[in-house]
C-alpha cells in the first residue's frame, strides 16, 4: 500500500467506451444478484440443517442422504432425470402461454387428467402396444389440452381471468380423477380375489410402457427427458424463429398492436392456453407411462405446481428450465432417498420446500424489488409532474 | 460558456438553472454531450434540436429520472444532487412529459391526486380540476376516465396535474405537439403570465418554430447531444433556427407549414412552389376510382357516441384532409379502421368489397395502413426491437416456412432505417430506447413501405422535428402519386392545406362538408368545424 508513492501514477482510466460500459453494467447487476444467492442459499441451508437436527439425526448424513438419492450413482442420476422430465414438460408449456400473456396455472389439474385419459385409453383400447402407447399419450395431451380448454372458453366468451378458472379447474380435476380410480366400471382396480380395492388403477401391460434405457444398477431412466429435451429445442425455437412466435410475443407484450397487424387474441391467445394444457396433459401421460404404469389419485406428486414453479424460477425462459427442472428434479430424487433413510417425510418436504424457496427467492426479490422501485417511481413521477408540493 | 455567471454570489441575479458540462452515455451512444445551459429567473427558455438531439435526455435529467455521467446542475446558484423525481419535486421541478404518464382506467380526477399523500379528496380535487381548467383554459371534465378522452384532452390532465403544484421551475416537453393552434396559444398566455406574474422558470421543448419564436424568450439548440447555439428570440428567425437544427436550408413549402403560416397556405398565388402549383391543379373527380367507401357509420363506446352517421369516399391518389377539432370522432375512426372495433351499423368498403369491421387484422390485410393517433397503444411493440417493429404486419414476408429470418428483418431494417433517417444504434435495439420521434419515425416507416392501397395517417408529423416533417410531407405526396388513397387526420389545418387534394370536415361523428382545396375559405372551414353549417 504505501509503495503507491513510488509506482508510476496508474494511467487515467480510459474514457470508458460502449463495451465497458456494458460489461460495467453487467457486473453491477450480476454481482448482487450472486450474493443474494449466497445468502439465501445459506441461510435455506442452516434452517434445513436446524430441523434435521430436531428430529435427531445428523445434518452432515442428511446432505449425504441427498447427494446419495440423488448424484452419487447412476441410478440415483437416473432417477433424478425421471424426476426432472415431468416437471420440464409442464415448464415449457407455462413458457408458450406466458409468451402470449396468459398466465395458466392450473398445470396440476390438466396433469391429472391428461394422466387419466392416458390409463383409460392405455387399459381399454385393444391393439399392438406401440400404437396404443401412442394414441394413449396424445391422448392425454389433448386431455390436458382440454380441462385448460376450458378456462379458455370461459375466459374469451365471458371475460374471466385465466388465473382463476385455471386454479378452480385445479379442484374439479382431484375430484373427476378420485372418482375415475373408484368406479369400478371405469379406472379402479380388478382384483382377482375379493382384496380390499385401493382407489387406483390396474398395473398396465408392459407393452404400453414409455420405453426405458439402461437396467436398474447401473444409468437408467425412462424415455421421457429425451422427450422432454427434444420438445425443449423445438419450443425455443419456435418461440424464438418461427413467425407463429413473433406473433405470440407481439399479443404477449400489446394486445392492439397485434390485433391491427391481425394476430387475433382468440387465435393466438387460445393455442397458447391450450399447448399449455397440452404440455402439462402429455407429462402426466408420461408420468403413468414412463413411472407409475397404474393411475394413482397422487400420481402428480404436485409436479404440475412444480413445473409451474419452474418456468418461473426460469423466468418463462425454456432454455433456462432445462437446469432449473434437473435442479428441482435432483431435489425430489434425493428428499426420497432421505425419507427412507428414516428422516419423517414432512421433515424432508419441509426441507426441500426451504431449498426450493432458496432458489426461488432471489429472483423473486429482484422482481419484488423492481416492483418497489417503480412503484415508487411512478408516485414519484406523479408528484414530481406536479411540481413541489404547496 | 458563461461561468462568470455561475459565482454570482446573491441568489437574486443567480440564474434559476444552470447546467454545467451535463453528459449523458447509452453505450456508445452520447446523448448529452457535454451540455452547459443557463436559464435565467422568470423566463421561457425554448430547447430546439431534431429527434434523437437529446433533449428529453436533457431534462430527464433535471428531473432526475436519468442519471448523468459527468456535469453539475446548480439551481439558483445552488450546487444540487437530483438522485430521484422526489428530489426534483421538493426542489421545484415539475415536468409534463412527452409521452403520457397517465393511468388509462382512472378518471381525471384521480390521475391528478395519483402520487400524493394523503386520502384524495374528490369533491375538492374536482372542484380544483375545473378551476385550473377555467384559469389556465384546459377544460376537461373530472369525472371522466381517461381511456374515453382524446389525446388532446389527455395532454390537458397531464398539464393541469402539473400546473395544481405551481412548480418553480417547469419542464414542458413537446407539450403542444397534440394540442390545436387555438390550445397552445392559449397555453403560451399561460405561461407567459406564469413567468412575468409569479416569477417562475419555464423550459420549453418544441419543434414548432413558430411556438419557439412566439412564446420564449431565449432559445438553444441542440444537435446530437450538443448545444449548437443559443440565441436572444428577439435576435432570431425561423429560417435561421430551423438551419441550426438541421444543418441545412429547408424547402419553402415545408418551412411554411412547420412555421404555421396560415396566410400563405391559404393563397397559393403567395407560392411558386412546384409542389404547390401541383396540388392547386383541379382535379377531376371521375378519372380517380374510389378505393375506401365508408357509408352510415355509427359508433358508439360505453353509451358515448364516437361515429353517428359518417360517410366518406377517398379515391386513389388524392389526399383527403379529415379537418376538424379534436375528439369528434377522429379516435374512433382510426380505431375502426385498424380493426381494433367494430361499427354499430354502416360499412366500411375497400374497392367495392365491404369488410366486417372489428375483426382482427381484416383491414391491414384489405389495405389499409394506419399510422395510429397514439403510437404507443397500437402503432408499436416497446419490448421489441426497432427491427422487429419494422416488420411487425408483414412477418410472412420476412419468412420461410414459418421460420423468421433474422437476417431478412434485419435487411430490411437497415433499408429503412437509412431511408427514414431513423437515428438508433442498431436494429436490435429495443423500440423502448428511441427517442420519441423516432419511434414515430419507425410507425411511419413501416406503414409507409407496405404500399398500401389505403393509408390512414393520424397526426403523422406530431412530435417529428422540421427535418423530418419534410420528408414526411414529401413522402405523403409521393404515396398519393403512386395511387394509394390517403386520409389525413389532424387537428392543424396548415397540415391539411399544405398536404391535401381534398378537404373533409368531421363534426360529432359524422362529415359536415367536403370542399376541394382550391376552394378554400378559411372562415367558411372554421365555421364548419365548429359545427355551424356553412
Ligand atoms: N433508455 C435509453 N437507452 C438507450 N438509448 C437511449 C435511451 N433513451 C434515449 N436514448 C438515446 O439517446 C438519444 C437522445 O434521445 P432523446 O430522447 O433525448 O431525444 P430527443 O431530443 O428528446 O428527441 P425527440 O425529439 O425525438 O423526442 C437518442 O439517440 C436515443 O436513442
Ligand atoms: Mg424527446
Amino acid at each position: 500500500m504505501s509503495d503507491t508513492a513510488t509506482r508510476p501514477a496508474p494511467p487515467a482510466p480510459p474514457k470508458s467506451t460502449g463495451v465497458a460500459v456494458t460489461t460495467a453494467i453487467w457486473w453491477r447487476r450480476a454481482l448482487p444478484m450472486a450474493a443474494l444467492y449466497a445468502v439465501s442459499l445459506g441461510i435455506a441451508l442452516t434452517l434445513a440443517a436446524l430441523l434435521v437436527m430436531m428430529t435427531g439425526a445428523s445434518p452432515w448424513s442428511a446432505v449425504e442422504a441427498l447427494y446419495e438419492g440423488s448424484l452419487a450413482s447412476p441410478a440415483a442420476i437416473g432417477l433424478s432425470l425421471d424426476k426432472a422430465a415431468p416437471l420440464l414438460i409442464v415448464a415449457l408449456g407455462t413458457c408458450i402461454a406466458a409468451r402470449a400473456g396468459l398466465f395458466n396455472i392450473g398445470q396440476e389439474g390438466q396433469l391429472l387428467i391428461g394422466a387419466a385419459v392416458f390409463t383409460t385409453i392405455a387399459l381399454f383400447m385393444p391393439g399392438p402396444g406401440p400404437l396404443v402407447l401412442i394414441v394413449a399419450l396424445i391422448g392425454g395431451a389433448l386431455g390436458g389440452a382440454f380441462w385448460a380448454g376450458i378456462a379458455a372458453v370461459l375466459y374469451f366468451w365471458r371475460g374471466i381471468p385465466v388465473v382463476i378458472t385455471t386454479l378452480l379447474l385445479v379442484y374439479i380435476s382431484a375430484q373427476v380423477v378420485f372418482y375415475s380410480v373408484s368406479q369400478s366400471w371405469w379406472l379402479q382396480e380388478h382384483l382377482p380375489t375379493g382384496g380390499v380395492m385401493a382407489p387406483q388403477s390396474d398395473l398396465l401391460p408392459e407393452d404400453r410402457w414409455l420405453p426405458h434405457f439402461g437396467e436398474y444398477p447401473g444409468l437408467n431412466f425412462a424415455s421421457t427427458i429425451v422427450i422432454a429435451l427434444v420438445l425443449t429445442v423445438i419450443v425455443t425455437v419456435m418461440l424464438r424463429r418461427s413467425t407463429w412466435g413473433f406473433r405470440l410475443r407481439m399479443l404477449g407484450m400489446n394486445r392492439s398492436a397485434a390485433r391491427r397487424a391481425g394476430v387475433s387474441a382468440l387465435v393466438f391467445g387460445g393455442t397458447a392456453l391450450l399447448l399449455s394444457g397440452a404440455f402439462a396433459g402429455f407429462a402426466g401421460a408420461a408420468m403413468v407411462g414412463g413411472g407409475n404404469h397404474r393411475m394413482q389419485p397422487g400420481i402428480s406428486e404436485n409436479s404440475g405446481w412444480d413445473g409451474l414453479l419452474v418456468a418461473l424460477v426460469a423466468r418463462e425462459n425454456p432454455v433456462l428450465a432445462v437446469p432449473v427442472a434437473i435442479f428441482f428434479g435432483m431435489l425430489r430424487a434425493g428428499g426420497g432417498f432421505l425419507a427412507s433413510t428414516g428422516v419423517p417425510r414432512y421433515i424432508v418436504d419441509v426441507v426441500t420446500a426451504i431449498l426450493v424457496l432458496a432458489v426461488v427467492f432471489p429472483p423473486a426479490f429482484r422482481l419484488y424489488q423492481r416492483q418497489i422501485a417503480t412503484r415508487r417511481q411512478a408516485k414519484a413521477l406523479a408528484a414530481a409532474t406536479s411540481g413541489a408540493a404547496a | 460558456m458563461q461561468t462568470q455567471h455561475a459565482e454570482a454570489p446573491s441568489g437574486r441575479t443567480a440564474p434559476a438553472v444552470e447546467l454545467r458540462g451535463l453528459t449523458k452515455r447509452y453505450g456508445s451512444i452520447v446523448a448529452c454531450d457535454d451540455v452547459h445551459l443557463t436559464v435565467p429567473q422568470g423566463e421561457i427558455h425554448g430547447l430546439l434540436g431534431q429527434n434523437g438531439a437529446g433533449k428529453s435526455t436533457l431534462v430527464k435529467m433535471l428531473l432526475g429520472l436519468v442519471s448523468r455521467d459527468a456535469g453539475q446542475i446548480l439551481l439558483g446558484g445552488r450546487s444540487v444532487e437530483i438522485p430521484d423525481p422526489l428530489a426534483a419535486a421538493e426542489l421545484g421541478i415539475g415536468m409534463v412529459h412527452q409521452h403520457f404518464s397517465l393511468v388509462n382506467e382512472l378518471t381525471v380526477w384521480e390521475n391528478v391526486t395519483l402520487g400524493e399523500p394523503g386520502r384524495p379528496d374528490p369533491a375538492r380535487t374536482k372542484a380544483l380540476v375545473r378551476s385550473i381548467g377555467e384559469r389556465y383554459g384546459l377544460t376537461v371534465d373530472p369525472d371522466v376516465r381517461v381511456e374515453e378522452l382524446s389525446t388532446g384532452e389527455r395532454q390537458r390532465v397531464e398539464i393541469i396535474k402539473c400546473l395544481r403544484r405551481d412548480p418553480n421551475l417547469l419542464i414542458l416537453d413537446e407539450p403542444t405537439s397534440v394540442l390545436t393552434l387555438a390550445e397552445s396559444r392559449e397555453l403560451f398566455s399561460v405561461l407567459r403570465r406564469v413567468v412575468q406574474d409569479e416569477g417562475r422558470t419555464v423550459i420549453l421543448i418544441s419543434h414548432k418554430l413558430d411556438e419557439i419564436l412566439d412564446a420564449t424568450d431565449h432559445v438553444t439548440i441542440m444537435r446530437s447531444g450538443r448545444v449548437v447555439a443559443q440565441r436572444a428570440t428577439c435576435d432570431t428567425d425561423e429560417r435561421e433556427l430551423a438551419r441550426e437544427m438541421v444543418g441545412r436550408e429547408l424547402s419553402k413549402w415545408v418551412a411554411a407549414s412547420a412555421l404555421g403560416d396560415l396566410d400563405r397556405l391559404v393563397d397559393p398565388s403567395h407560392s411558386t412552389d412546384a409542389a404547390m402549383l401541383d396540388r392547386t391543379e383541379s382535379i377531376d373527380e371521375d378519372r380517380f376510382p374510389v378505393r375506401l367507401r365508408i357509408t352510415d357509420a355509427y359508433l358508439s363506446e360505453e353509451g358515448r357516441p364516437q361515429l353517428q352517421g359518417l360517410s366518406l369516399e377517398l379515391r386513389a391518389g388524392e389526399i383527403t384532409g379529415l379537418a376538424g377539432i379534436e375528439g369528434n370522432g377522429q379516435r374512433a375512426l382510426g380505431d375502426v379502421l385498424s380493426s381494433l372495433i367494430p361499427l354499430d351499423s354502416g360499412t366500411v368498403e375497400v374497392d367495392g368489397v365491404a369488410l366486417p369491421t372489428g375483426r382482427p387484422g381484416v383491414m391491414h390485410r384489405a389495405g389499409i395502413g394506419v399510422i395510429p393517433e397514439d403510437r404507443h397503444q397500437s402503432g408499436c411493440v416497446l419490448d421489441m426491437s426497432v427491427a422487429e417493429n419494422l416488420v411487425m404486419s408483414t412477418v410472412n414476408s420476412v419468412a420461410t416456412r414459418g421460420m423468421v429470418s433474422r437476417s431478412r428483418i434485419r435487411a430490411n431494417a437497415e433499408r429503412l432505417i437509412e431511408q427514414f433517417e431513423i437515428s438508433t444504434p442498431s436494429p436490435d435495439t429495443p423500440m423502448r430506447q428511441l427517442s420519441g420521434g423516432n419511434q414515430q419515425k419507425v410507425v411511419l416507416a413501416r406503414e409507409l413501405s407496405l404500399d398500401p392501397k389505403i393509408l390512414v395517417a393520424a397526426y403523422p408529423t406530431r412530435g417529428l422535428d422540421v427535418g423530418a416533417i419534410e420528408y414526411m410531407t414529401q413522402q405523403l405526396h409521393a404515396a398519393a402519386n403512386r395511387g394509394i388513397a390517403v386520409l389525413l387526420i389532424s387537428t392543424e389545418l396548415e397540415e391539411i392545406l399544405t398536404l391535401s387534394h381534398h378537404i373533409a370536415v368531421i363534426h360529432r361523428g359524422a362529415i359536415v362538408g367536403r370542399m376541394r382545396r382550391v376552394d378554400v375559405d378559411a372562415e367558411r372551414l372554421g365555421m364548419m368545424m365548429g359545427g355551424q353549417a356553412a
